[in-house]
């Protein structure tokens, strides 16, 4: 048998050589893309519909504003928390360092440092802790749950050590202007903050090599790790992110509190979690996208903002959160519009006669 | 051959009369029939593609079909989930086995139905008693009590087969069985389902290996495009006519020609250069690898064979910097390199292939185009932004060059056929201009047509230049290399040019155990 008969030998396939997609599956790649995205703007659009008819007070600009100045904050540390989630880690520690941030902010300013020095440096220091962080993950193996855990005490006592008062008071005029009461353009300067770090968010986890290596870490480490991928520095700079957000957080919520407190941002982190899964993230990593998981955490603050609205009081506020918490991740990651689907189908009809066997 | 004269009036077992699926719009199954009759050994052929997995499915109930129906025993049958198609007697095996390793073998065989004492305590004298009965039938004697992670693959696949009997099964679909199992296993294993099928149990064996179909089975089914492609008897057959139904077109001179007739392997490479690409002195990782040498020469195709679980693999690991050598010494380009990682190996031209692809070879989620370019990212972006376009002209003229079976770049990877997974994978290192390709077991779990746009990528890339490694368990595939090293037990044992191994690869095997 001579070698050219295999050069001779064509391929056994018996698809045309270039399978150029056609239109319909182009809609149906499309589609089937924006679905999870277009399903929680319905969401949204539908809770803010029954928000309007339950209480006249909701589709006002102040209530607005209220619900978005609220919204801004958890928006920033869900979109660190997203690139944690996206690499199959979870960041618990970031409610504790918003609350650190707080802390440092207010002290140094308290120095007489000037508002942009003293938020540089309360920035490194959270970035800090996200390293640390990060570090435990990726060098020591500690499981992300468990080190996240054990900062999110170390940083919170760290925050009173420091602190030492009950609360450190923020006068700094500059400062409170920068991340709370200020505006450009007509929008406030969180809302301003949020967008920003939403959009940089979206660009770098669509379009850039380091976005990309984060889906590939999450959707499948060892595959990342033997296609050449810098799989720990990526996993230690989401970290580094995740505190650098929370930090930004903290920020703002000190200038909206005008205070440093170690106490603010308790349970912060899982409202973070929350807004990042109901924004159709999967725990496990490798999916979502960060302009859901703001989508999300708009989910949640308008429900209970609308609860505040009609006077429902804060325990069974909880209760209705964690309800729609567990509707919303079944309907959008657990494949549950589909087996709600398949569940009428199969019951009344619809030409299942011949699609049962 | 088998064809057992009483089974021509045996009853028939399972009838499945055009059965529909479609999945997001691709239509998998467009009709498929089949009758397979009592007590008989019925092959499932077909290539990646074709519907075989998908028909697998709908049998044992995991999917629901979209039309046709599904008889067993002449009853029409109602499957909506796998706990049906169990309850009615049909029992599937898949490839990757679904025992709990921690629990004993006992507890197994009887999981979800442990006997009880009273109404409250487990019974374990008779699980055991009947446990072992259940291995007896399959011909295995365990002991029952430990825990069944610490037995082979061929034991574990017989605890399987008691478990699926102790169920009364009526019908065993057997979804590759023998492509984790070492060859001396198989041959028992064949033993154990012919006389299955004596008991009355009913068989459906689905396969790549013609050899296995024609020793092994009565009939055969062949499917193509998720239709019917053959019907046909073993005794009546030749190994040729099944592959032709399943490619659909002449395999006059193709390597798997080459292979089914017995004729002297082709050869991959195109005969070595004169300059050593890599030395590797007295490699080794504790036990599982130690004191392999040897020179790879440019453009050469170097086979590593052995029986699984021999050291090749874990070589094959080494060499490409995803496992860490505890000594010894590899030089390449005439310089000494250690690979602390495989971006080290990456970064050097060398790419691997791994054996288990869908845990370490591609992101599922993720599209064809990101994985194809998952590890040349920097050649398609600029200050670290993707340049979409480049990067899906690329995967577009990838996909047409190596044949990918896909409905766009964009589809997820874990969609895809395994050939083409495959495939995808070896254009991630083509991006990469990779000079170098280690492959680990490229061929497992790909059928024939893929497997044969395998060889002749990997032939290709040789002929451009390229240097390959291969560490296959495959006799063929070894037997297609410019040079074989033989393993076993972590050393290399025998070394063969490509011309000193006879046909049928007996002065290989001899070096095997």
């Amino acid at each position: 048998m001579s070698q050219n008969t295999f050069t001779a030998a064509p391929p056994l396939t018996e698809l045309p050589p270039t399978p150029t997609p056609t239109n319909r599956a182009r809609l149906a790649s499309a589609t089937k893309r924006l679905l999870p995205k277009s399903y929680l703007i319905l969401v949204l659009v539908a809770i803010i519909i029954i928000g309007y008819y339950v209480s006249e007070d909701f589709l006002t600009i102040r209530n607005a504003e209220n619900v978005i100045a609220a919204a801004s904050i958890v928006a920033v540390l869900a979109v660190g928390q997203f690139f944690v989630i996206l690499t199959g880690g979870i960041d618990l520690s970031v409610g504790s360092t918003m609350a650190m941030s707080t802390v440092i902010i207010a002290l140094t300013l308290q120095t007489g440092m000037n508002a942009g020095a003293s938020a540089a440096f309360t920035l490194a220091c959270c970035a800090f802790a996200g390293l640390i962080n990060g570090a435990l993950v990726v060098w020591l193996r500690i499981p992300p749950f468990i080190a996240t855990l054990a900062m999110m005490s170390a940083i919170k006592g760290f925050s009173y050590i420091i602190q030492s008062t009950s609360l450190i008071q923020i006068f700094d005029k500059n400062f409170i202007t920068a991340f709370s009461s200020g505006s450009a353009l007509f929008v406030q300067n969180p809302v301003l903050i949020f967008v920003i770090v939403a959009v940089v968010a979206a660009l770098v986890a669509k379009f850039t090599t380091f976005g990309r290596s984060l889906y590939a870490i999450g959707g499948n480490p060892e595959a990342a790790r033997l296609s050449g991928l810098p799989v720990a520095r990526n996993v230690l700079i989401t970290y580094t992110v995740s505190g650098l957000l929370a930090g930004l957080a903290g920020l703002i919520a000190a200038a909206q509190l005008q205070q440093g407190s170690s106490l603010i941002g308790v349970g912060y982190e899982l409202d973070a979690i929350a807004a990042v899964v109901v924004g159709g993230a999967s725990l496990m990593g490798g999916r979502g996208d960060p302009i859901s998981a703001v989508i999300g955490v708009f989910v949640l603050a308008t429900i209970i903002n609308i609860m505040n609205l009609v006077g429902i009081s804060s325990e069974p506020q909880l209760l209705i959160k964690g309800a729609v918490i567990i509707i919303a991740v079944f309907l959008s990651s657990a494949g549950g519009v589909q087996r709600i689907t398949n569940f009428f189908g199969s019951r009344f009809g619809r030409g299942t006669a011949s699609a049962r066997v | 051959m088998s064809l057992d004269t009483d089974r021509q009036g045996a009853p028939e077992e399972l009838r499945l009369d055009g059965i529909l699926k479609a999945y997001l719009g691709v239509q998998a199954l467009k009709g498929v029939s089949l009758s397979v009759k009592r007590g008989s050994i019925h092959a499932l052929a077909g290539q990646n593609g074709a519907g075989k997995s998908t028909l697998v499915k709908i049998i044992s109930g995991a999917e629901i079909p979209d039309g046709g129906e599904i008889y067993l025993g002449g009853e029409l049958q109602k499957f909506r989930e796998p706990s049906d198609a169990q309850k009615a007697g049909i029992h599937t095996i898949y490839q990757e086995l679904s025992l709990v390793p921690s629990l004993s073998v006992a507890e197994n065989i009887f999981l979800g139905e442990l006997p009880r004492k009273g109404g409250t305590v487990v019974d374990w004298q008779t699980m055991a008693a009947e446990a072992r009965k259940a291995l007896a039938r399959v011909g295995f004697d365990l002991d029952v009590r430990r825990a069944v992670s610490t037995f082979s693959v061929a034991e574990q696949q017989a605890v399987e087969l008691a478990k699926a009997l102790h169920k009364d099964a009526r019908v065993l679909l057997l979804d590759e069985p023998t492509s984790t199992l070492p060859l001396p296993d198989v041959a028992r294993l064949f033993t154990v389902l012919r006389s299955l099928a004596e008991q009355g149990v009913t068989l459906l064996y689905i396969s790549h290996r013609m050899d296995e179909l024609y020793s092994l089975c009565d009939s055969v089914t062949v499917l193509r495009d998720g239709r019917n492609a053959a019907n046909l008897s073993i005794a009546d057959s030749k190994p040729t006519d099944v592959v032709t139904a399943m490619v659909g077109k002449s395999l006059e001179g193709s390597i798997a020609d080459a292979a089914l007739r017995g004729e002297r392997s082709p050869r991959l490479g195109a005969g070595r250069g004169d300059k050593v690409l890599m030395s590797v002195s007295d490699l080794g990782e504790d036990e599982r690898v130690s004191d392999v040498s040897f020179d790879l020469y440019e453009g050469e195709v170097l086979g590593i064979s052995g029986l699984i679980g021999s050291g090749q693999s874990e070589l094959a690991g080494l060499l490409a910097g995803a496992r860490r050598k505890t000594h010894g010494r590899i030089r390449l380009d005439d310089k000494d390199v250690v690979f602390h990682n495989p971006r080290d190996a990456i970064r050097r031209g060398i790419g691997l292939l791994p054996q288990d692809r869908k845990a370490h070879g591609f992101i599922p989620d993720m599209g064809v185009a990101g994985n194809i370019t998952l590890a040349s990212m920097p050649m398609f972006s600029r200050l670290s932004v993707i340049n979409r376009r480049r990067e899906n002209k690329f995967a577009l003229e990838m996909v047409a060059r190596l044949g990918m079976k896909v409905s766009s770049i964009h589809q997820p990877m874990k969609t895809l056929s395994g050939g083409t997974q495959q495939k995808g994978i070896l254009a991630r290192w083509l991006a990469r201009s990779a000079r170098l390709l280690i492959c680990d077991e490229p061929t497992r779990g790909v059928d024939v047509g893929a497997k044969e746009d395998m060889y002749e990528l990997i032939r290709d890339f040789a002929r451009a230049g390229g240097t390959v490694i291969i560490s296959s368990s495959e006799i063929t595939e070894a037997m297609m290399c410019d040079r074989v090293l033989v393993m076993a037990r972590g050393k290399v044992v025998a070394e063969f040019d490509h011309d000193s191994i006879d046909p049928h690869g007996h002065a290989l095997v001899s070096q095997f155990a």
